[in-house]
Order: C-alpha cells, then sequence, then structure tokens
C-alpha cells in the first residue's frame, strides 16, 4: 500500500494549504468546548481531486467550512491561493449535502445565484452562462420548475450547476451524493468525475462512502475521529477517464477498497467503544 | 467549459401534477348536507311549525332580510366602517407584527429575553381587555381599531418568528457563499424563506380582528356591522339578526380566502400543509 506524504512533486505552490488547523466549538447544551478537528495539515494543488472519506461526525463538513470560510479556525492556517481565508470568496463555491437551494426561486434564478458574488449580473452574456450551467448538468427544459417539483438527484443537478456556473477555482462538496437514491447516485458519480476531469478544476469532495472515495479521488484523505484529525492520505493511482463500471474489477480498486474497508471498520468500532 | 452535457443515458422525466379530485367530492357531499338542514329547518318552522318563527326565523326569511340587507345604504355604511377599521389595525399589525417577529427569531439574546413575555401574551385572553379599551380611548374607531390591532398582532409575531427560526443553517451558509451578506442576507434569505410563515399568521391575525372589531362595537360603539347586528338582536327582529351574522361569516371567510390565495400568489413554492403555525 502506498502512502504518501503530503508533499507532491508539482510545480508551484499549492492551491490550498492547510497548516496545524483545528477548530472546536462551544456546546450550548453541556456548556463544554467539543474539539471538531485538531492538528489538520493538508496541501492541495491545482487541478486534484480530493476525496475526504471518514466515519460520520468525524470533522469532515467542519474542515470544509472551514476551507469554505464559513467556520474561522481556532488555531492554525488555511490559505487559499497564498491567502489566508477570511470568508467566502469567488474563487471556492460549495456543492451541500442538503442541496441548500432557495426554494422561492425556480432552477434557473437559483442557478443564477452562483454569480451573486461576482458582480457579472451587471456584465453581458451571464443568461447564457446560466444556460450553459443547466444544460451542463442536464437539466435543460426545466429553467422555470421549483426545486420542490424535483427529485433529489435533479436538484443535486441545480446545486451542481450553481457552483460551476461562476468558474470558481476549488469546488467544494459535503457529501453531495448522500442523500440521492443509490441508481440516481452512480450516475451522477460517472458524470462528476467526466464533468471534472473535463474541467479541471480542483475539488475537496467529502464522503462516506468507499467506491465514491476511490473512484472520484486522485487522493483519498482518510479522517479518524475523536478527535477528528487526519488519518492517512492515500494515492489512487487510477487511470482516468475511470468509471464505476471500468474500475470494478481492477485489482488496484480492490486493494484499495480493501484497505479502506479495514481503516474505516477499525475507525466505527473506535468510535462505538469510545461513546 | 467544454463538456456539452454531463447527463448519460437517464431521461428526466417531468412529474405529474396531483389532480385533487377527491377534494370535489367532499364539496358536493357538504352542499348536500347543508341543503338537507335547510329543509328540514324551514320544515320545522314554516310547516309544522314546532318552533316559533320569532325565536328562530325560517330559511326563506333570513333570506329575504338578506336581501333588504344588500339594497340598504345603512348597512353598506356599516360595512365600510367596520372593514375600514379592521383595514387599519390589520395593516398596523402586520407591520409591527413582521418587524418584531424577524427581529426577535433573529436575534438569539431577543429571543432569550422578549419571546417568553410574547408566548404569554399571547395566551392571554386579550378579549377581557376590550372594556378598557372602549373606556380609555372612547366609543369612536380608535378603540376598535386598537383591538383589532391586539387580537392580530400577536399570531403574526409569533408565527414570523417560528418562521425565522426555523430557516436552515444550510440556506444560511449558501447565501454566504455566494456572496450574499449582513442585512442583505436578510432580505434575499431570512424573509422569503419566512414569509409563508407570516402570512399563516396574518391569515389568522386577521380572522382574530375582525372578531375584536364586531366585539368592540358590541361592546360600545356607534356603527359598524357589530353595531346593527347589536340592535337587530335588542330590537327582537332574529332574520335580521340571522342575515347580519350571515354576512359576517361570509366576510370572515372571504378574508381567509384572499389571504390563502395570496399565500399561493407570493409562495408558489411553499406547501400549505408544512405550516402548522401558532393557533
Ligand atoms: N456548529 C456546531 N456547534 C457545535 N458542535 C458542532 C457544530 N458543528 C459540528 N459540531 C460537532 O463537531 C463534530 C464534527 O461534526 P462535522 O464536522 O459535521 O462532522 P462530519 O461532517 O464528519 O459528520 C460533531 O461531533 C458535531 O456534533
Ligand atoms: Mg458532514
Amino acid at each position: 500500500m502506498t502512502t504518501t506524504s503530503i508533499e507532491r512533486n508539482e510545480a508551484g505552490a499549492p492551491l490550498i494549504s492547510v497548516r496545524d488547523l483545528s477548530v472546536s466549538y462551544d456546546v450550548a447544551r453541556t456548556g463544554k468546548r467539543l474539539t471538531a478537528i485538531e492538528g489538520v495539515d493538508l496541501d492541495v494543488h491545482e487541478g486534484e481531486f480530493i476525496t475526504v472519506l471518514g466515519p460520520s461526525g468525524c470533522g469532515k463538513t467542519t474542515f470544509m467550512n472551514v476551507v469554505a470560510g464559513l467556520v474561522k479556525p481556532t488555531t492554525g492556517t488555511v490559505l487559499v491561493g497564498g491567502s489566508p481565508v477570511t470568508g467566502p470568496g469567488p474563487d471556492r463555491a460549495v456543492v451541500f449535502q442538503d442541496y441548500a437551494l432557495l426554494p422561492w426561486r425556480t432552477v434557473f434564478d437559483n442557478v443564477k445565484f452562483g454569480l451573486e458574488m461576482q458582480k457579472e449580473l451587471k456584465g453581458a452574456g451571464w443568461r447564457e452562462r446560466v444556460q450553459d450551467a443547466i444544460e451542463l448538468v442536464g437539466l435543460a427544459g426545466f429553467e422555470q420548475s421549483y426545486p420542490r417539483e424535483l427529485s433529489g438527484g435533479m436538484q443535486q443537478r441545480v446545486g451542481l450547476a450553481r457552483a460551476v456556473v461562476a468558474e470558481p477555482r476549488i469546488l467544494l462538496m459535503d457529501e453531495p451524493l448522500g442523500a440521492v437514491d443509490a441508481l440516481t447516485r452512480e450516475v451522477m458519480r460517472d458524470e462528476i468525475e467526466k464533468l471534472m476531469a473535463a474541467t479541471g478544476k480542483t475539488v475537496l469532495f467529502i464522503t462516506h462512502s468507499i467506491e465514491e472515495a476511490i473512484l472520484l479521488g486522485d487522493r483519498i484523505v482518510v479522517f479518524k475521529s475523536h478527535p477528528g484529525a487526519i488519518k492517512e492520505i492515500i494515492e489512487t493511482g487510477l487511470e482516468r477517464p475511470r468509471s464505476e463500471r471500468s474500475i470494478q474489477h481492477d485489482p488496484r480498486f480492490l486493494e484499495l477498497r480493501d484497505h479502506l474497508w479495514d481503516a474505516l471498520q477499525g475507525e466505527a468500532t473506535a468510535a462505538a467503544v469510545s461513546k | 467549459m467544454t463538456v456539452t452535457s454531463a447527463t448519460g443515458t437517464m431521461r428526466i422525466v417531468r412529474p405529474r401534477r396531483v389532480i385533487r379530485r377527491s377534494e370535489a367530492k367532499w364539496t358536493w357531499l357538504l352542499v348536500g348536507v347543508i341543503a338537507a338542514i335547510l329543509l328540514i329547518w324551514e320544515a320545522a318552522v314554516s310547516w309544522l311549525q314546532l318552533i316559533p318563527a320569532s325565536f328562530l326565523p325560517p330559511p326563506t326569511a333570513i333570506a329575504v332580510s338578506f336581501g333588504k340587507l344588500l339594497v340598504d345604504p345603512e348597512f353598506w355604511g356599516a360595512f365600510g366602517y367596520s372593514l375600514g377599521n379592521v383595514a387599519i389595525g390589520l395593516v398596523i399589525a402586520v407591520v409591527v407584527g413582521v418587524t418584531v417577529g424577524l427581529a426577535v427569531g433573529w436575534s438569539p439574546v431577543l429571543r432569550f429575553t422578549v419571546a417568553p413575555f410574547l408566548w404569554l401574551l399571547y395566551s392571554t385572553p386579550k378579549v377581557a381587555l376590550a372594556p378598557l379599551f372602549i373606556l380609555g380611548l372612547g366609543l369612536g374607531s380608535e378603540s376598535k381599531i386598537a383591538l383589532v390591532f391586539l387580537l392580530a398582532v400577536f399570531p403574526i409575531i409569533l408565527n414570523t418568528m417560528e418562521g425565522a427560526v426555523t430557516v436552515s443553517t444550510s440556506l444560511v451558509n449558501a447565501g454566504r457563499v455566494y456572496g450574499v451578506n449582513g442585512v442583505a442576507l436578510g432580505w434575499k434569505i431570512i424573509v422569503p424563506a419566512t414569509l409563508p410563515y407570516s402570512l399563516s399568521g396574518i391569515q389568522r391575525g386577521a380572522a382574530l380582528g375582525f372578531t375584536g372589531e364586531v366585539l368592540g362595537e358590541f361592546l360600545g360603539g356607534t356603527g359598524g356591522l357589530g353595531h346593527m347586528l347589536e340592535y337587530a338582536a335588542y330590537q327582537f327582529q332574529m332574520d335580521d339578526a340571522i342575515a347580519m351574522v350571515i354576512v359576517m361569516v361570509i366576510i370572515a371567510n372571504l378574508t381567509l380566502l384572499l389571504i390563502s390565495t395570496l399565500r399561493r400568489r407570493l409562495a408558489p413554492w411553499y406547501d400549505d400543509r408544512k405550516i402548522a403555525g401558532a393557533s
């Protein structure tokens, strides 16, 4: 099993650089402080697809929210493009697990919301960009539908379109397929793989599915819980383009799957014992 | 971007609209039941004379009184007076209620300090205060408007508050990620997310406010539908009195219909059945 260090032999500074990051929350109910993540170090280079894998409650969302600028680090630093993150910015877009679409807006207007920060609404061509993004995720014809009229998978396509419309450098996806039904999930995994390979975006993709982590990731960041921290980082080393089908019998896939299975199994047991 | 479509072979089929055919059936059943009751009533009073007509006038007599009311200028004057007061009281209640509800719902500090008092006031039977209002503000419109306001404002505040509190964190996060913050976060995310709740509170507030108006006129008034009803009852003109009550029922229901139509117009994304709200 190859477990690479965080250093990669790539030219230039990393796009995302996380150093000794810890986040703790004040828990109002108990009055105590809860350490969600501790001592996280990670470098992500331009164009990399990183999957973050771990049991639920291990701090994956917290980690992503810090990179998104939604949560402030308690200690440590997060640099994006060399400058510290002070809040959300147009260089990063988020796809939420529960879609987080605005129910009072149509599909078109929800996708348009992705351009809100750009101030590009005033510029020419924004309508085309919104339309292109909608077509990209396969929702042409549903521009005037409201989110509640769409299935979960379709709603997440809207979430995806909203994230890519402004062409951010970094896409942050928090278990985007977690709430989608199994069949749609498999289809959408392949779609995301194709889409990201074509656009060359830098992606931080959170999941608790081993298969998903392998299928999509260039590197897999495995989290452990209590406290949340990085357990190991694994280079997948699988050829692209990949698809659900093509990797099923790849020996490397099977090897990775077994390894991750053991790693997570240990985690799940540890989590159960410590409770 | 170079990819033209990321969709595989999946075809997405537009979901069918839900047809509520069963509801029409219930409407007809209701019409049938009402017709049957009216028929029995008419038979009991006019034909079998089981009940004296001066106590309970037959439906036909009430229908005649109702018809007369509709061409009576005095009635329309009272109608305008009452609805005018309700409208003024309600507008003030909406402005105050929505503002206070949003503020208390949005600010944790206010929520912990002010909200308990709001609930306490909400559950106090405010109609008991009606005589005080009339003593304090007189027999004119002012006391009625105050009463409408008092009764209408609490459901509006509490529903709006509940709406503001339940706005999901991820909607707020989505707003922040895509560049909305500060005051804009309020009116781009919080206010629209809360709107259906407010409208639900306004609907209930309108019904209560109308009750407040009639009650105020009853207790001490110089005009309005409640005053006319009281007059008819004292004169023992039961057919007129019942016709007045029917008018009020119609007004109350038209108001509810108007507001729920408004709600469907302004918040078409929201499923009515999902809002329970304070009641
Ligand atoms: N806003 C918050 N306030 C208090 N505790 C929180 C908050 N957000 C997350 N936590 C806690 O931090 C831990 C990690 O949560 P999270 O980052 O959501 O994990 P994951 O996404 O891996 O499931 C959990 O124990 C969770 O209860
Ligand atoms: Mg999570």
